[in-house]
């Protein structure tokens, strides 16, 4: 160990090492490791004012994560059936807006990866970064515009003559559904498109000389070389779906809220903080490890995630 | 048509149909910005207007919600890339063994959802405050200072990965080299990796920058008592909406637009220039050619002429005419209102008919016994136009004839459609 420090700072020369060593150390332990820690320590203390914080009556406790399952004391029933079940639906409603993105990108990836041509595909490519850059608020407003009760798709449904009355799309879900789906479509199809793109031409050629039919190249050849990037593509699009706080809290309906809108709401509502960050916890783990278990099962490592 | 025609159809369908999902919504977004409606829509259409980008720009809050985020973003780079690129020459030096963990552990705050970012930052600053006594105006408890760190977390690692890619094509025999003729490890550091880094750096800054900009998960636990601009907008589109938001949103398209052809623009410059240098070392060119000055490309001048025209005209067009179309529309929202008046006391008239058609005779002699006075509001009712809806008038009386009360007749007239259009700025709250 000594003899690799020697060695790390002879080759970098004094200066650069301490600048690498400092900047790294602050990087991950002030900035990563020790604010997740002390999150999990807050999540497990009683929720006292924070001018007695720290001291004694500030001890450990479980009752942040009893709340989320049992509900308070107070309550009759015997779960927080409030609480479980906005979770329930947000990892629920996680897990079915990744589906779409999948469904909705892959085969668009595919498209402008090795059907479209030169200029075009290039120019759409590029073309796909303004809605990236435009704010996640602002493209939760948009939706909100086009389906209000005179947005444009209720206007033109009634023209048409499919509906008498406008449907409220914002109490039904159906908003914020595809409000979300919209929100991270992006960070789906950059690496699909990378992975499908990095896929050589004649190995598709091969397949089809071979006589294989189309869906089967794309089920034994495309599909498994664009793994890593439908995995990375679907971690991302899960994880930040989960965590999205901009579309729910504009999009959503009084009835449909949305995890990290109780978390806000312990936060800036309620002001308990030490529920706020128990919720954060859950919300963290039980999405690290649902993206675990999916990477166990698809055989895919963390490194090839975020290239 | 075979079935590979069929399937070329249907692939051209489903990828314009997916640009239409993307970028439909923005379309329909920039169009109400234009519309001088109250609330933003674009049916029905009533005049082209630039007035809420004027709307936009008297607003304070807006103002110092974006210096807020712009002295944010300034400080993320500041903090995000001199971490990112010491995360990513650290990469390649540490020990084999535990160089999994390290990568997991810096791509980690990309995956961890915002909102949990911003919270233990925003702890952890508390109770790093509390240890050292600080009071509550010092820099643990500063909203910028908080912001600027738990946006640097995860920022950090998107310019890392940034850092890392240009860094793959580093041949690190260049460093030996120059450490071989003695030059120090500061100086091989200045005048061979910063140099190679440079683009990396430009592009990991405007990442950086533009990540910072539009993040508002992590902001809103740790900007405390500020605002910034997503702050604001979050805010303003969540109690009330109109159509300056649109116009922010416009204002915001148009940079992007404008930034990604500067992207383009400079990619093929640097690319043009790589195939220079290839010529060169080859010797089939001697000398590098005198390099345009980056203001003087007529690719940048275009864009940016098309940019101020387009402006302009936006705003001739949004600003002549306006009183006399608004006065307009004002007049046909005022006459659609009056007839709505008209019907409705055409009806109550009917009504009362209606009861007196019991005796019979009593409708004709009503007709005929009251000539209508020029400014009374009944006068519709018997012109002679109407004569013809009177002889059906016995009927609807009767089916009109339910029991109402003077005051739900007249809610009628202010249905929540009238009021919408009336006061469509009230809308948004009614939505929330």
């Amino acid at each position: 160990m000594v003899r690799y420090w020697q060695e790390f700072f002879r080759k970098n020369g004094p200066p650069l090492a301490f600048y690498l060593l400092i900047s790294v150390a602050c990087w991950m332990l002030l900035m990563i490791i020790m604010p997740q820690l002390f999150m999990l320590d807050f999540s497990f203390r009683t929720n006292v004012p924070p001018p007695l914080w720290g001291t004694e009556a500030h001890g450990y406790t479980l009752e942040h994560y009893q709340y989320m399952v049992f509900g308070s004391a107070q309550s009759t029933d015997s779960y927080n059936f409030v609480d479980l079940s906005v979770f329930g639906r947000t990892i629920l409603t996680a897990i079915f807006v990744t589906l779409i993105d999948v469904a909705l990108c892959y085969p668009v990836a595919y498209y402008l990866a090795h059907v479209a041509h030169g200029g075009w595909s290039r120019l759409m490519v590029m073309a796909l970064i303004i809605p990236f850059w435009v704010n996640e608020l602002l493209r939760a407003f948009a939706f909100k515009i086009m389906f209000g009760s005179t947005g444009v798709i209720n206007n033109f449904l009634i023209t048409v003559g499919i509906l008498d009355q406008p449907f409220d799309f914002i109490r039904n879900g159906v908003a914020l559904y595809s409000g979300l789906s919209y929100a991270y479509i992006l960070l789906m199809i950059f690496p699909i498109y990378n992975a499908v793109e990095s896929l050589d031409k004649n190995q598709i050629e091969a397949a089809r000389d071979l006589g294989s039919p189309w869906w089967r190249i794309h089920w034994r050849v495309v599909i498994p070389h664009a793994k890593p990037g439908i995995t990375s593509g679907c971690t991302m699009v899960f994880m930040l779906t989960a965590g999205a706080l901009a579309a729910p809290q504009i999009l959503g309906g009084p009835s449909s809220l949305w995890f990290t809108q109780i978390i806000y709401q312990a936060f800036n509502q309620a002001g308990n903080w030490a529920r706020g960050s128990a919720y954060g916890i859950i919300l963290l783990t039980s999405s690290l490890i649902f993206v675990l278990c999916m990477m166990r099962i698809f055989k895919v490592k963390l490194g090839e995630i975020a290239r | 048509m075979t079935s590979d025609h069929i399937r070329k159809f249907f692939a051209v369908f489903f990828v314009l149909g997916f640009f239409a999902y993307l970028f439909g919504p923005l379309i329909i977004m920039s169009l109400t910005a234009f519309n001088s409606s109250a609330f933003p829509r674009i049916t029905p259409w009533e005049c082209f207007s630039v007035e809420w980008f004027e709307f936009l720009a008297n607003d304070a809050k807006l103002i110092e919600g974006l210096q807020n985020s712009i002295f944010i973003g300034v400080g993320v780079v500041a903090l995000a890339v001199p971490l990112g690129l010491s995360g990513a020459l650290m990469l390649t030096q540490v020990q084999a063994r535990i160089r999994p963990w390290y990568y997991t552990i810096t791509i980690a705050p990309i995956l961890v959802p915002g909102v949990v970012l911003g919270i233990s930052t925003l702890l952890f600053w508390d109770r790093v405050g509390t240890m050292f006594g600080a009071s509550r105006d010092s820099i643990f408890y500063n909203g910028y200072f908080l912001t600027i760190v738990g946006q640097a977390t995860f920022i950090s690692a998107y310019t890392m990965l940034v850092f890392i890619s240009r860094l793959q094509r580093f041949d690190r025999v260049q460093e030996e080299a120059a450490l071989d003729l003695g030059a120090t490890h500061v100086q091989t550091f200045k005048k061979i990796l910063l140099p190679f880094l440079k683009p990396a750096i430009a592009s990991a800054a405007v990442l950086a920058f533009l990540a910072s900009f539009e993040n508002y998960n992590t902001t809103v636990f740790t900007i405390v008592s500020k605002s910034t601009l997503t702050t604001f907008l979050a805010a303003k589109v969540r109690y009330g909406i109109n159509p300056s938001v649109s116009a922010l949103a416009v204002v915001i398209v148009v940079l992007t637009l404008f930034g990604a052809a500067l992207h383009e623009v400079l990619k093929r410059r640097e690319l043009a220039a790589e195939k220079e240098s290839a010529k060169i070392a080859k010797g089939e060119q001697a000398t590098r050619k005198a390099k345009s000055r980056f203001i003087l490309d007529p690719a940048v001048i275009i864009i940016f002429l098309v940019t101020i025209a387009g402006l302009g005209t936006a705003y001739f067009a949004g600003t002549m005419g306006l009183d006399e179309c608004k006065a307009e529309v004002r007049a046909e929202k005022q006459r659609i209102v009056q007839e709505r008046v008209k019907k409705r006391e055409q009806k109550t008239m009917f009504q009362e008919a209606g009861r007196q058609a019991l005796t019979p005779g009593a409708t004709e002699e009503g007709a005929k016994g009251k000539p209508a006075p020029g400014t009374s509001n009944f006068q519709g009712l018997f012109s002679p136009n109407n004569l013809e809806e009177q002889a059906g008038a016995k009927q609807r009386a009767q089916e009109e004839d339910k029991p109402r009360t003077g005051t739900e007749q007249f809610q009628g007239i202010f249905a929540p459609k009238n009021l919408e259009e009336q006061a469509g700025g009230g809308e948004g709250q009614k939505q929330e």
